[in-house]
């Protein structure tokens, strides 16, 4: 009986396990997708409300379906406010009244190829072109006490970084406009700028500046950065109507031709490439289109100033830019307005001595710079003119002047690189003064030392110098000076001594006016410190032997 | 026979077994229940909320970002992550980790819990007074204060919990309080903890390293400085300075060892104890893997330099807050002027409050009183005692508070350079007024902005809003009745 009862009991419990493996989980359901992320014209379906107007526009122009592959883009979206008061502006009532053309232009600007969120913006360009081809250039705006992030200028955002499954939105509460002037069209329907139109077409530039953009085939563009000025602004240097300037300035009578000063004149204010203001504060100088002249361009504070530098320590002022007029794109450049005129720095060769602890960082510490027996270390990127390969740093030196291991030499410091060779400190690479276009003789002073780097090379531009360097090489102080000189050898220092050695690297043509670089490349071994006094930039006419350096400056013997 | 085992394994499972089994206390922790029982037990609930501050390696380092990277006297070193350069140029999001903020409120939760629960001990524990216990809250309260008043200063408004966080029922979404009434709070709070704390511990390190009254006083003249109640602030500063617990150490070459290199010195008031059982991260993050640099601002033109006589420095310049090759923020890495601290030895305290910052707020708070000529004195004597440069003093009219504020500002960044002020200070007094002086931010932004970036972040700093830091995209995500300052939308 016991038994049974078991049995039925085990029987029931079968049963019972059965009823709920078979009819329990049938009606489970899983999510099957990784990510609910939508693409971006999923994210304008699913907020209709704000975008359906841009959600329009796509699908009128048939670019719904391509921004909702995958892929990496960024979109500008305009609200609906944004879209009908484009329209409004446009005077139609519908997206389809619009050319198609114009249509698919317009979305395509609003579009990059890339993601690009705020923190990669600055006060110019986007890095990436939208796929219309123009740039959009962003900042940021104050308005009514509340700052912005603004595209184009005009357009503010108002909801930025919106991470969707093909890239990133940021709204807009204005369509972007497209730039429908070429650079010459721009300029002449100023009317404040029709003396520099006048000038622009006598020169043929004019036309120049009217082409549209072409690649050459390194896929580089012929975008131009044009720097114009007012009707104003040449009232101020005396020049009240165009005639005037030609007089001025055309001193071969003919306008069109690349020599007239004139027309060097028009050159010299056009830019190749695109640089919004951003670009040109982010490098000293800038080549022209004249030839082998740069522009200066210098930031104080926020002012940016053309052509304001110390030379043969004078200073000479610059010309401001007009910021706040600057920065106009158009189809195949960017414009800038000056608010005075300026010239080509018509300037001769002069030498420069070029002491390569004379550095502004170095400069600035007023207890070490040129202090008797004082030394500072320096990593790579303490020096902004300064650039090595290695990770070692680099010793600027003081000694006693006149005496102790390097104090003869100019201003008793020399730059000390432990090692100059590879797997140490090479490749090291100076950015020189100021050195003005012409022929330079080029001549590097060092303090010789026994196991020095003996063979360096020398590279002005990255071109190599013919000859190289040897820093065993102790000077001879017995042979006559000039028959030294002939063999490209001197003494830099006075008193003389041969400790210190100077040798000519060769000649080279200085192109533009400006900054340059030179670099130190050691090919072979070596065992000591190298000690770099002096880098002579000495314009070929000149005496290639006096002034020599002292421990207090030049001298003449 | 069956049945009998089954009977006698029934009896002893039961009876010996479940005991542990089923206990739901943590067998490696103590829970609320057993705690808060004796004196010993508020007292290690103290202690703490000080081993939080110190064992967690990045609050101090949040506390020098907030105050630094946003001023013009650091610039992010080879190390910095992306998300420190953004802080710096102004280019913040609020995915950017640094506004985190769970640090503050994990430390107020502890402060809150001592709060809540300490006074219930009076009943429990016969031989704890209710002097000590006061002694104990004013530490808690002090302590939440000061970083509600940090977080006030770098978020505008900010969720004001001041009950302690016990269980999951708890309500965890809160609004925002805005700005002003948390630094009423703030003030409030300081002033009951005035009440209770104590003058003097017994020994040094627990006067610099705990609060005190005169820390209390200390953070009192801070945030009436911020409501602008000028007489207040006067009062607070006064009680530290009447107390002549402090002093100026004259000028001497042992003076950055002994006020830094070591710690609390005479002329500090309030510094969080780093050890060597307790090290800092500052070797690494200013010298190692330097995360910050000194500017070219504070190299060459805060402490200022003689041409013509080098030797003739700010003694709180070379060596001391920098070392100009190199650009080196070297106030706490330095053991003396000579030797830096290594890895095993990062022990430099970090400053909450020193006796000069106190002179300084006073004639802040002096100036706007229009009691100018004080003010003026108050820099001078300072000024004399540091053998500050001719080249770095100012000559403004004592009926010229503006000018004044100026040189109270600058002479602030020379006497507490890098030790997480700045950025606050100028925001002090740019804020007052309706914002009359924007343009000491404006101007201090221009100084340090990247080239290709100031246009843009010079707008950006015209608005208010962007003053202060976003609410960090996880906290809008779990708390939602967070809103988002207008500017990060």
């Amino acid at each position: 009986m016991k038994k049974l009862n078991i049995k039925t009991g085990l029987q029931g419990l079968v049963l019972l396990i059965l009823s709920i493996t078979l009819f329990n989980c049938s009606v489970d359901k899983y999510k099957e997708s990784t990510d609910e992320t939508v693409n971006a014209t999923e994210y304008l379906k699913l907020n209709e409300e704000e975008y359906s107007m841009f959600l329009e526009l796509l699908e009128v122009t048939g670019y719904a379906s391509f921004l909702n592959t995958y892929g990496t883009y960024t979109l500008f979206l305009p609200t609906n406010d944004a879209v009908e008061s484009y329209l409004n502006t446009a005077g139609v009532s519908s997206p389809a009244d619009l050319p198609i053309e114009d249509l698919q232009d317009l979305v395509k600007l609003h579009i990059l190829e890339s993601k690009v969120i705020t923190t990669d913006f600055n006060d110019g360009k986007i890095a990436t072109p939208t796929m219309q081809g123009q740039y959009l250039v962003t900042g940021a705006s104050n308005q009514g006490g509340s700052s912005s992030i603004i595209v184009n200028k005009e357009s503010r955002i108002v909801s930025s970084n919106i991470e969707v499954g093909n890239g990133i939105i940021h709204v807009i509460d204005k369509v972007l406009p497209i730039a429908k002037l070429s650079l010459a069209q721009q300029v002449e329907t100023q009317e404040s700028l029709s003396i520099f139109t006048s000038a622009l077409k006598a020169t043929g530039w004019y036309d120049i500046l009217d082409k549209p953009v072409t690649y050459d085939q390194d896929s580089i563009s012929s975008h131009l950065s044009l720097i114009a000025q007012t009707n104003e602004a040449f009232e101020r240097a005396g020049f009240s109507s165009y005639e005037e300037l030609e007089e001025r300035y055309s001193h071969l009578g003919q306008p069109t031709n690349p020599e007239d000063s004139l027309n060097l004149y028009v050159a010299y204010r056009i830019l190749p490439g695109l640089k919004y203001v951003a670009d040109l504060v982010n490098s000293p100088t800038h080549s022209t289109e004249a030839p082998q002249e740069v522009i200066g361009i210098k930031l104080a504070q926020d002012s940016v100033l053309i052509n304001e530098q110390t030379f043969d320590g004078v200073l000479e002022k610059g010309v401001l830019l007009n910021r706040d007029q600057s920065d106009v794109t158009t189809t195949n450049g960017v414009l800038h307005l000056v608010k005075n005129n300026f010239d080509i720095k018509k300037r001769f060769p002069t030498p420069v001595y070029f002491d390569p602890g004379d550095q502004p960082e170095i400069r600035r510490l007023a207890s070490v710079f040129r202090i008797p027996g004082q030394s500072a270390s320096f990593a790579k990127e303490d020096l902004q003119f300064v650039d090595w390969e290695g990770d070692d740093e680099i010793m600027y030196r003081v000694d006693t002047p006149g005496g102790g291991t390097y104090g003869h030499g100019y201003w008793a410091d020399v730059m000390q690189i432990k090692r100059l060779r590879d797997g140490y400190v090479n490749n090291i690479e100076f950015t020189t003064p100021v050195i003005i276009k012409g022929r330079y003789k080029i001549w590097v002073s060092y303090r010789a030392a026994p196991n020095a780097s003996p063979n360096v090379q020398v590279f002005f531009n990255d071109e190599e110098l013919s000859r190289q360097l040897n820093f065993t090489e102790y000077g001879n102080t017995t042979q006559p000076e000039r028959v030294l000189e002939s063999q490209g050898y001197k003494i830099p220092v006075s008193p003389q001594t041969n400790r210190f050695n100077s040798r000519l690297l060769g000649i080279v043509e200085v192109e533009t006016t400006g900054r340059h670089k030179i670099r130190f490349n050691a090919v072979t071994n070596a065992g000591q410190e190298t000690w770099i006094d002096v880098i002579e930039f000495r314009p070929i006419e000149m005496d290639q032997i006096y002034p020599r350096f002292s421990p207090t400056g030049l001298v003449e013997q | 026979m069956k049945i009998r085992i089954l009977t006698i394994l029934i009896f002893v499972f039961t009876c010996f077994s479940c005991d542990e089994y089923l206990d739901l206390r943590p067998p490696n922790g103590t829970v609320r229940q057993d705690f808060w029982k004796t004196k010993e037990d508020v007292q290690a609930a103290v202690i703490g909320i000080y081993s939080e501050m110190v064992g967690n390696a990045s609050f101090t380092e949040r506390l020098f970002m907030y105050g630094e990277l946003r001023g013009d006297m650091v610039i992010p070193g080879q190390n910095a992550s992306d998300n420190q350069i953004f802080l710096n140029t102004t280019n913040i999001l609020p995915t950017n980790a640094l506004t985190e903020w769970s640090m503050f409120y994990r430390t107020i939760n502890f402060c809150n819990t001592v709060i809540d629960l300490a006074p219930a001990v009076l009943n429990e524990d016969p031989t704890l007074e209710e002097e000590q216990l006061e002694n104990y809250l004013s530490e808690a309260l002090a302590i939440r204060a000061y970083l509600y008043l940090t977080l006030a200063k770098t978020f505008k408004d900010v969720p004001l919990k001041l009950e302690a966080t016990l269980n999951d029922t708890d309500n965890f979404q809160l609004p925002t309080t805005p700005q002003e009434e948390v630094f009423r709070q703030v003030a409030e709070d300081l002033s009951l903890a005035e009440e209770y704390a104590v003058e003097e511990y017994e020994t040094i390190p627990e006067n610099k390293g705990r609060i005190t009254k005169y820390a209390i006083n200390a953070m009192q003249t801070e945030v009436f400085l911020w409501l602008n109640d000028f007489d207040n602030a006067l009062i607070a500063a006064n009680k530290i300075i009447d107390s002549g617990n402090f002093e100026l150490i004259p000028a001497s070459n042992s003076w950055f060892g002994t006020v830094y290199g070591e710690g609390n010195s005479s002329e500090s008031i309030f510094e969080l104890q780093y050890s060597n059982q307790n090290l800092n991260s500052f070797i690494n993050v200013f010298f190692q893997r330097a995360e910050y640099r000194a500017s070219a601002v504070a190299v060459s033109d805060v402490f200022g330099i003689d041409q013509q006589n080098p030797e003739n420095q700010d003694i709180r310049g070379e060596r001391v807050s920098i070392v100009s090759s190199g650009a080196e923020i070297y106030k706490f890495i330095g053991l003396n002027r000579d030797q830096r601290k290594t890895t095993t030895t990062s022990d430099t305290h970090w400053f909450f409050y020193r006796y000069a910052d106190v002179l300084l707020m006073k004639a802040e708070a002096l100036n706007e009183l229009n009691r100018g000529e004080e003010a003026i004195a108050i820099i001078e004597e300072i000024r004399t005692l540091r053998e500050a440069l001719e080249l770095t003093a100012q000559t403004p009219a004592a009926n010229d508070p503006s000018s004044i504020a100026e040189y109270i500002l600058a002479e602030r960044s020379r006497e507490l350079a890098f030790e997480g002020k700045r950025w606050f200070d100028v925001l002090r007094f740019a804020r007052r007024d309706n914002y009359a002086r924007l343009d000491l931010i404006l101007t201090m932004a221009l100084s340090s902005a990247p080239p290709s970036q100031q246009q843009s972040i010079r707008n950006k700093l015209q608005d208010p809003n962007s003053h202060y830091l976003p609410i960090n995209q996880n906290e809008l995500f779990t708390n939602k009745q967070l809103v988002q300052n207008p500017f990060y939308n």
